[in-house]
């Protein structure tokens, strides 16, 4: 019981000096890049106009873009919030209660306790698998999704990568998952990550081109690939209404991007147990399931939200910062209520659905955006 | 203004921090997890019985087809994004010539859609 104990307290002090150590390296690295452009004095202890002016300035660098706001900390707080709502949201709906402990209040701690729970979980790594490529997978999959972020503007100020070209970006970068989902399957030497991890593949593959052809409408109707330019074409009238089937079929394509229900064969949890994360234990599944997947949800929805929603325009008295993470959370909500509602689809009708239906419809969108746009309306 | 190589940078830092908030969530149960290793819970998964036989699997991929029929169409995507940037450009002229080259691309589609359907074939 003791030795425990010790044992225990020991682990902690050596995981506080860890953080320590870790935390002075990144604050050097974060001085290293944005101190010499900003005021830091040590009067700014004691005067706090100054700390102000210093937090404004703060806010105004590439270095907290990437890191707070619409960067990393933000998606993966979203993150936590979208897999709370989700667990709650389905409960309600299976007649059930979720999380219901955590937090006195219908479980809202529930996120923190996960993530705890999972950090001092024992990570099982089996002695079968290619180690190296077993643990980079993970980390790749949480590198992929956040590196979409990067060009996802949520106002006009916030964003990080003015790109122009940034619908294209965010399909490039989209594009590496099926590679990924396959690194996980095939370096775990297993047979149901295999499976999956071929269905994973065919499916992502298959739904990505009606993606991009639904994704085109709007480029038609706006004649411009950056996503600031494309909203702001929209505060007359928002694209959903001039490409509805478009923004449906958007919608179902990224359901099955997301292997989210009536599409989740690659996770089909009676057959194949877990799919290409079968293996996958402790916090490496943490980083997959728990942040990858729903940053990659984020993403998609802020994607439906910047291309057929408005993005950030909406009536005047809230912020704009409101309206896009407002409109974004209610595509993410419609993109999880499926879940509860529908079975599952078999992996031919599958594929042969996204070829034969999404495919034509994603066209005939396409060429009648092309005939207003010829047409003479100007967004 | 910037340039693109700038923004290519600022994506790269992005990704660059989510390495770095992600490898300290490998290291961090390697300190403090319990640690007991035994035999079952180093093999490999299989719902109760010893695992035999290769993981690697070498599968007959019923669906090819459509893996292939991706590399066609994902160029053609691409082509119909450089139509779609330059519309008013192209003009009337143009949209017919982007018809033309899709109707052309539907037959194959087609082809292929009703050969990948035959079981007997893969």
């Amino acid at each position: 019981m003791i030795r425990t104990l010790i044992g225990f307290l020991i682990r902690i002090v050596v995981l506080v000096l860890v953080i320590l150590v870790l935390g002075l390296i990144l604050i050097s690295a974060a001085y290293y890049l944005i101190g010499p452009s900003l005021p830091i004095t040590p009067s700014m202890l004691i005067n706090p106009q100054e700390a102000l002016a210093f937090t404004f300035a703060l806010m105004d660098t590439d270095f907290f873009r990437i890191v707070v706001f619409p960067g990393f900390t933000f998606v993966a707080l979203y993150a936590a919030i979208a897999g709370l709502w989700e667990r709650k949201l389905l409960a309600k709906m299976q007649l059930r209660v979720g999380p219901l402990y955590a937090g006195k209040f219908e479980g809202i701690l529930q996120p923190i306790a996960d993530v705890m729970k999972l950090l001092s979980k024992e990570l099982v790594i089996p002695k079968v698998v290619d180690r190296f490529f077993f643990i980079l997978a993970p980390i790749l999959t949480v590198t992929i999704a956040t590196a979409a972020v990067a060009v996802i503007p949520v106002t006009e100020r916030w964003v990080i990568a003015r790109s122009d070209v940034g619908v294209l970006v965010i399909f490039a970068v989209l594009a590496f998952f099926p590679l990924t989902a396959l690194m996980a399957a095939w370096s775990s030497n297993s047979r149901y990550p295999m499976l999956g991890g071929l269905r994973a593949l065919h499916q992502m593959v298959a739904y990505e081109i009606p993606l991009i052809l639904s994704v085109l409408t709007p480029v038609v109707l706006t004649g411009s690939l950056n996503l600031l330019d494309i909203v702001e074409k929209q505060s007359s009238l928002w694209f959903i209404l001039l490409a509805p089937i478009s923004a449906l079929t958007f919608y179902i394509c990224s359901l099955a991007e997301l292997e989210r229900i009536p599409f989740d064969l690659p996770e089909a949890e009676p057959e194949l147990v877990s799919g290409w994360l079968t293996e996958y234990g402790g916090m490496n599944f943490g980083l997959i399931l728990g942040i990858a997947v729903y940053i990659k949800l984020y993403v998609l929805s802020a994607l439906f939200t910047l291309l057929f929603l408005g993005g950030w325009l909406g009536p005047q008295p809230l912020p704009p910062e409101f309206w896009f993470i407002f409109k974004a959370f209610i595509v993410t909500t419609f993109l999880l209520i499926p879940r509860g509602v529908f079975p599952r689809l078999r992996i031919d009708l599958l594929l042969k659905q996204s070829w034969a239906r999404y495919f034509i419809l994603a066209l005939i969108n396409l060429v009648i955006a092309a005939a207003v746009v010829l047409g003479g309306f100007k967004p | 203004m910037r340039g693109m190589g700038s923004d290519l940078l600022l994506i790269l830092y992005t990704a660059g921090f989510a390495v770095a908030a992600s490898v300290p969530m490998l290291i961090i149960p390697l300190i403090i997890a319990p640690k007991k290793p035994n035999k079952p819970k180093e093999t490999q998964y299989e719902c109760g019985q010893i695992p035999s036989g290769a993981g690697k699997l070498s599968l007959m991929m019923q669906y090819y087809a459509y893996l292939l029929m991706f590399v066609a169409f994902d160029v053609m995507s691409m082509f119909l994004f450089a139509w779609g940037t330059s519309i008013s450009n192209a003009g009337l002229g143009g949209l017919l010539a982007v018809i033309l080259f899709i109707g052309i691309l539907l037959i194959p589609l087609a082809f292929t859609l009703y050969h990948a359907a035959r079981r007997e074939l893969w």
